[in-house]
């Protein structure tokens, strides 16, 4: 039987516009965050394993070898430390590597930090940084992108489903409610149904940006970092920890086909529902056992599909919850309790780790008031790299 | 002086390929062939290479959008991209150039070179009416 996982510390920067600081600055400012949540500052040494998740280092702030710079940083030599670049699925992989560090015995203490600053840089070239995860020849050079793939992707579904445009930006209403009242999320503002779609002047603040999908149907471009830590929740080590352990129940991460158009249906998205799969069957619940969930939506498009895959709602059908309101934090099952990528932010890098960190955050009962979520269980985080091709799920749960 | 480099230029394309054991055809090309296993060599030197296939002709629109904020590189306003599927079941993104595009309708896939992005210039797949 494998090790119990449980997460003990956490730390989280106000996602937005953070040019003007160092990227290895930000995230070792949320490593100590964290090392203090879990009353090990001075302590620090106990950790046997640093993963920093990040994307765009290279191609973005031309800097490399980023594990190594951070754990410099937080004066944590000579404790080892990788970097893990999985998309913007790089954090929960980053999670579900230190998981499996734990389980495989070859660590007690994991620090999981994620982090990317993409606002160094113009949107045109964040942009085209994203799309560099596509497929060269067949996708990157026809000029595509990841908003163009949503595009698409949103086109088909509303075909098929019969979802409107007031349905996305239904979504976005509920998602930027709940950042509104998220100290971390990038936009703090909340938007009505009116302004966006139903006034006959929506069109002038919600223009389109890749039709269907409009302006308030994506994230903005974030700089941010997040920081889990990890521990062997039976090893002698876990007494030093000042927090109750939220445990990790499940984890699972799946595949897909790198070219979007090879997959037999496009609307499919196999990787995240095998990922899920992979959650439950590891942590012994099903979809309506979670209370709560985070789920990848830099479109809002993403939120509906991916709702559905893991089985919260049959295909086609969760935009019938939307609109009575399920999804909303007083509802049958919040989603995207943080405000979700949509309206928190997306630095691909740390977004897998900063669903995490919402997950203990409600878990433990401390989130902000007029966004918790009354007593949950089970949280579960969806991160999705690619468009679907590389998929990571986690499942916390309070002991 | 004639520069004879004018006559080497050769119309773009773009490459379906057929593994030659079983006949099944890629796009993209795969290392190796889902159906029969079988494994490509992209030298030709210790395997065979599998047979290139020029993409292109009648097509069938699968998906479409028009994309207001392109990367960098794109000194217009907008693009209009789809997914067309081929007789015989290959698919393939690309550039749309129509004018009411809609699910279903037919087009005609062919291959331009393109210099918009930074860097030396590459092949792309435009789906057109005609």
């Amino acid at each position: 039987m494998a090790a119990r996982v449980g997460i003990v510390g956490i730390g989280h920067i106000k996602f937005g516009n953070l040019s003007e600081y160092d990227l290895v600055d930000i995230m070792a400012y949320t490593a100590t965050d964290a090392l203090i949540d879990a009353g090990i500052l001075e302590d620090r040494r106990v950790i046997d394993q640093v993963f920093v998740a990040n994307m765009g280092g290279g191609i973005i702030n031309h800097q490399t070898g980023i594990a190594s710079a951070l754990v410099s940083r937080l004066d944590l030599e000579p404790t080892p430390a990788e970097l893990v670049e999985n998309g913007p699925a790089s954090g929960a992989s980053a999670v579900k590597l230190g998981w499996m560090a734990i389980a495989s015995g070859m660590a007690d203490v994991v620090m999981v930090v994620g982090g990317e600053t993409m606002r160094k840089v113009t949107g045109w070239l964040a942009t085209d940084f994203v799309a560099t995860l596509l497929h060269p020849e067949a996708e990157y050079n026809m000029g595509l992108t990841l908003p163009s793939f949503a595009g698409m992707f949103t086109r088909l579904y509303m075909e098929r489903y019969g979802i409107t445009e007031r349905d996305l930006a239904l979504v976005a209403v509920k998602d930027h409610e709940n950042a509104a009242k998220n100290k971390y999320a990038h936009v703090q503002e909340p938007c009505t149904i009116e302004a966006i779609h139903d006034s006959p002047d929506a069109h002038v603040i919600n223009n389109y940006v890749a039709e269907p999908l409009r302006i308030y149907s994506m994230c903005p471009v974030s700089d941010g970092a997040a920081t889990v830590i990890l521990v062997n929740m039976d090893s002698p080590k876990a007494a030093k920890f000042n927090k109750k352990p939220i445990r990790i129940a499940g984890i699972g991460s799946a595949t897909d086909t790198h070219c979007v158009h090879n997959r037999k249906d496009p609307l499919v998205l196999e990787a995240v529902r095998l990922s899920a799969e992979r959650a439950y069957a590891m942590a012994g619940v099903k979809p309506q056992d979670i209370s709560f969930a985070e789920l990848h939506d830099p479109f809002v498009i993403l939120e509906i599909a991916i709702s559905e895959e893991v089985g919260f709602f049959p295909r086609g059908k969760s935009v019938e919850a939307i609109r009575r309101g399920e999804t909303r934090i007083n509802g049958r099952l919040p989603i995207n309790t943080s405000g979700g990528l949509k309206a928190k932010g997306h630095p691909v890098g740390a977004t897998g780790v900063s669903q995490v960190v919402e997950l203990v955050r409600q878990l433990r009962g401390k989130a902000e008031q007029g966004r918790q979520v009354k007593d949950p269980h089970y949280g579960m985080a969806v991160n999705f790299g690619g468009f679907g091709n590389n998929v990571v799920t986690v499942i916390c749960a309070k002991e | 002086m004639i520069d004879f480099s004018v006559y080497d230029k050769k119309q773009p394309e773009i490459y379906a390929y057929k593994c030659p054991k079983c006949g099944t055809a890629y796009y993209p090309v795969s290392m190796i062939c889902a159906k029969c296993s079988n494994r490509r060599d992209p030298s030709g030197i210790v395997y065979p290479d599998w047979e290139k296939l020029p993409l292109e002709g009648p097509c069938k629109l699968l998906t479409w959008t028009r994309v207001w904020a392109l990367p960098e590189g794109y000194d217009r306003p907008y693009l209009l991209f789809g997914i067309v599927e081929f007789p015989g079941g290959l698919r393939a993104a690309g550039r749309l150039e129509a004018e009411n595009p809609t699910i279903g309708m037919n087009l005609v896939a062919h291959v331009e070179e393109s210099t918009e992005r930074p860097g030396p210039p590459v092949n792309m797949f435009v789906f057109s009416e005609d």
